[in-house]
């Protein structure tokens, strides 16, 4: 009863206009911070924890869902606002198609209704110059979400300033076999395809599960900073992911040290 | 900047405070404070109202940004200095951590020790993988002496465990240079572990393309008779680099499109069962967990096909290199792990 009241304030605190201005600020101030640090080009985020969330603060899962989708809306605005240029989400595994149906409807029902709104407000988008490409196995996805998918693939299609690739039906063995299917049927380059978009900065796995469920294998088993976060993704925010980000500065900061200091040895 | 409470609500549910549908332009309205400029690109458009003073009065915000600058810089600089004394702060936590651990947990090379350590896991995992790093400093010599040394103990730990399977994967393969010495000296460690006791596990070591190195066996199964020989316990060490990933797949590649061409086969026909199947048999299968020794958590080329579901392990700011704790605590957490998988 008492942590009901606690939200109860909380939200009203924080929605009083001077409480909210402020923390709008300081949002701003943190992010214009943190670009005067080198910042990672791309990150991937393993989305992770929704139902559990909701389970926990007992809601229905379609609401864990959603609130999964507004907290991906407010790390997307952090990282392109503080210039990541590429980001990468794993929004559903083929795997999940053996959820209940319910669920997987709810979910195909909230990805479309997202994908009509993001296409109402194209040019919004313009601001963030986002061009949103999907990688993923299409011929599973519903006929009227795939008409939405391609909407957006298309109106963002000539923005080059950065970059959301969403991971929808994927697994990384799928997406391995079927670059490897490609480059047999074109028989003339037997080379792998799929290296082509460069490793990672960093990864990021929410929820305390440690494993990375079929998501970039071939994309990041070279020289990505994987780190596991014990956050569920609805809590995931500013706050839990600076000092993640901090952290790959101060790291990115004395390898660059150590490398002038290894430059002056081999002079000497 | 973040949406407030009343507009996230207004998006979540699409309707306004008094529950009235949103049309796109109240939305675009309700978002507007909270978006970034226009790219500068287009404020050099034409649509901008033309400005009725002449170009050199207009004012041209200087002051502003360069304080503003000045001040994002000053923050950035306290911000990493605060954070720098955080960190070693947490190195510092994190290191004691691992020496009392160290110290409570030492095996003092008793498999009874170990053993008992292991006891009270619900399950051991049936495929280990470590990743072990050749050091980067020091004559060849000794780089390699030191990573033989750290490849005997993991395996005499994962022997004494139970693990009946470790694969070892360390980036340029120069463990692979000679199996005899190394199988050699593996049971040199495993018999300083058991000495002469029966319970001893025989050992095969094996390289992908390589044959198996497992030498023909000392007396003991014979003295002891089959039976005993059926249930003796037995470890397969397995080495493996970072031609083993990539690399295989691309081979894998050339392979079938080769047979494409020679019309052995059709491009439909492969699957993702028909790569695993012959990923699993040149290389190896998917490993249970995966420890990592290092800093932090960074895959270093190890192969991408195999670590899909595998528990990862590595102990942050972990300094001590290949320690018998950190090997400890990735068996304890894998045991705890409930198995989820895409459900």
């Amino acid at each position: 009863m008492s942590s009901t009241y606690g939200t109860h304030l909380r939200r009203w605190l924080l929605g009083l206009p001077p409480v909210e201005w402020a923390v709008q600020q300081i949002r701003g101030l943190l992010i214009s911070t943190l670009k005067c640090g080198p910042i990672p080009q791309h990150i991937a985020f393993v989305m992770d924890g929704n139902r559990r969330y909701a389970r926990q603060n007992s809601l229905e899962t379609v609401e864990g869902h959603h609130m999964g989708f507004e907290a991906l809306a407010r790390i997307l605005e952090v990282c392109y606002k503080s210039g990541v240029r590429v980001v990468t989400i794993y929004a559903f595994s083929i795997e999940n198609f053996k959820r209940s149906r319910y669920e997987v409807d709810g979910l195909m029902d909230m990805a479309k209704t997202r994908l009509v709104q993001m296409s109402q407000h194209g040019e919004l988008f313009e601001r963030y110059g986002a061009r949103v490409r999907i990688l993923g196995d299409l011929s599973l996805v519903r006929e009227d979400v795939m008409e939405q998918l391609d909407r957006a693939a298309e109106m963002t299609k000539h923005h080059d300033r950065a970059v959301l690739n969403v991971c929808f039906p994927y697994t990384s063995r799928d997406e391995i076999t079927r670059s490897i299917r490609e480059t047999v049927r074109e028989y003339s380059t037997p080379s792998q395809r799929a290296a082509g978009r460069g490793g990672f900065s960093e990864s990021h796995r929410t929820s305390g599960v440690y494993r990375l469920s079929d998501f970039m294998l071939w994309q990041c088993h070279e020289d990505t900073e994987i780190r596991f976060v014990d956050v569920l993704w609805p809590q995931f925010s500013l706050t839990t992911f600076m000092p993640i980000l901090l952290e790959w500065q101060w790291r990115q900061r004395r390898k660059a040290s150590d490398e002038s200091r290894q430059g002056v040895l081999k002079v000497q | 900047m973040m949406p407030g409470l009343r507009q996230t609500n207004a998006f979540h549910t699409d309707l306004d405070h008094r529950g009235n549908p949103l049309s796109v332009s109240e939305r675009e309205q309700l978002l507007k404070p909270y978006l970034p400029p226009r790219p500068a690109k287009q404020e050099k458009g034409d649509n901008r109202p033309p400005s009725s003073r002449p170009r050199h009065l207009q004012h041209q915000p200087r002051i502003r940004p360069a304080l503003l600058h000045l001040l994002h810089y000053t923050l950035f600089t306290l911000l990493h200095a605060i954070f720098s004394i955080y960190i070693r702060f947490r190195q510092v936590y994190h290191a004691i951590v691992g020496r009392l651990l160290a110290i409570l947990h030492y095996h003092f090379r008793t498999p009874e020790l170990i053993k008992r350590d292991v006891r009270r896991l619900s399950k051991v995992p049936q495929h280990l993988s470590v990743i072990l790093e050749l050091p980067p400093e020091g004559g060849k010599r000794d780089r390699l002496e030191a990573l033989i040394v750290d490849a005997c103990e993991v395996a005499a730990w994962s022997a004494c465990a139970g693990v009946p399977m470790l694969s070892i994967y360390e980036r340029t393969g120069i463990l692979k240079s000679s199996l005899p010495s190394l199988h050699r000296r593996i049971s040199k460690t495993l018999t300083s572990y058991y000495g002469n006791s029966p319970l001893k596990p025989t050992l095969s070591l094996r390289a992908p393309h390589l044959a198996t190195y497992s030498p023909p066996h000392s007396p003991e199964p014979a003295v002891h008779g089959d039976m005993v020989a059926a249930q003796h316990p037995h470890l397969t060490v397995l080495l493996i680099d970072a031609a083993d990933g990539r690399q295989t797949l691309v081979d894998l590649t050339r392979t079938l499109a080769s047979m494409a061409q020679d019309r052995k086969l059709a491009p439909s026909d492969i699957s993702q069962e028909l790569i695993d199947a012959e990923i699993s048999e040149s290389v190896m299968g998917e490993p249970d967990l995966l420890v990592v020794f290092g800093e932090g958590v960074r895959l270093d080329g190890y192969p991408p096909w195999q670590v899909r579901l595998t528990e990862i392990y590595g102990v942050q700011d972990n300094n001590a290199g290949v320690g018998y704790s950190v090997f400890l605590r990735a068996l304890y957490r894998y045991a705890k792990a409930e198995m989820r998988f895409g459900r």
